[in-house]
């Protein structure tokens, strides 16, 4: 299959990577059915994690994994999710792409790998505090078309 | 306790109706408890959470 991402690009990435200190894990989920931008999307994330060995990949199904979806709160496809593996464990860090991250958000996918890589959200001291007394679930959903 | 997720307009048109998406980027929160478009400085996405949290 044809790469989705150049030379050129791949290039930038990996200098873009090279300070990466820790691991980060993506999570894809795909569906068999209906789903016009899962197999680019899987492409995709498979070509960027090639390019750095602190980064690995999990691929389920919507249907087939429903409970890993479930647990991982994803009801999209393609959806993936950032998160943090040491040993069995993984960590979630509340990250989610729902649809392809292609475009701007191909830029914002790798800068939320270096974030995850980073291990520090880089939050105002405001926030941080606002946080930490959080007791209800917050969701954001940042809506975005591919240009 | 909280999770962010990037939605791609085109591929999710139920979901951007139902939030009513006119311009990008919308920042959704709480299925709509705010609505915002446009870039969302930090400052003021603490605001509207201190808003919508009550706190």
């Amino acid at each position: 299959m044809e790469k989705l991402l150049n030379e050129d690009v791949v290039k930038q990435i990996e200098e873009a990577f090279a300070p990466m200190k820790e691991s980060v894990h993506v999570m894809f989920f795909g569906q068999k059915e209906g789903c016009d931008y899962c197999a680019d999307t899987q492409q995709l994330l498979e070509e960027v994690v090639a390019i750095s060995d602190k980064l690995s990949i999990e691929i389920y199904d919507l249907d087939d994994d429903a409970d890993v979806a479930e647990k991982f709160n994803v009801d999209k496809a393609p959806g993936t999710v950032l998160a943090t593996k040491d040993g069995e464990t993984v960590s979630d860090y509340g990250i989610r792409y729902a649809g392809i991250p292609s475009g701007h958000e191909f830029t914002s996918l790798i800068q939320d790998i270096l974030l995850v890589a980073g291990r520090d959200s880089g939050l105002t001291q405001d926030m941080r505090n606002f946080l930490k007394e959080l007791t209800e679930p917050v969701l954001l959903q940042v809506f975005v078309t591919p240009t | 306790m909280v999770q962010a997720e990037m939605v791609e307009a085109t591929e999710f048109q139920a979901l951007s109706n139902k939030y009513n998406v006119s311009g990008v980027p919308q920042t959704t929160i709480n299925d709509g408890a705010a609505n915002i478009t446009g870039a969302v400085p930090e400052s003021n996405m603490l605001e509207e959470l201190k808003r919508i949290t009550g706190k």
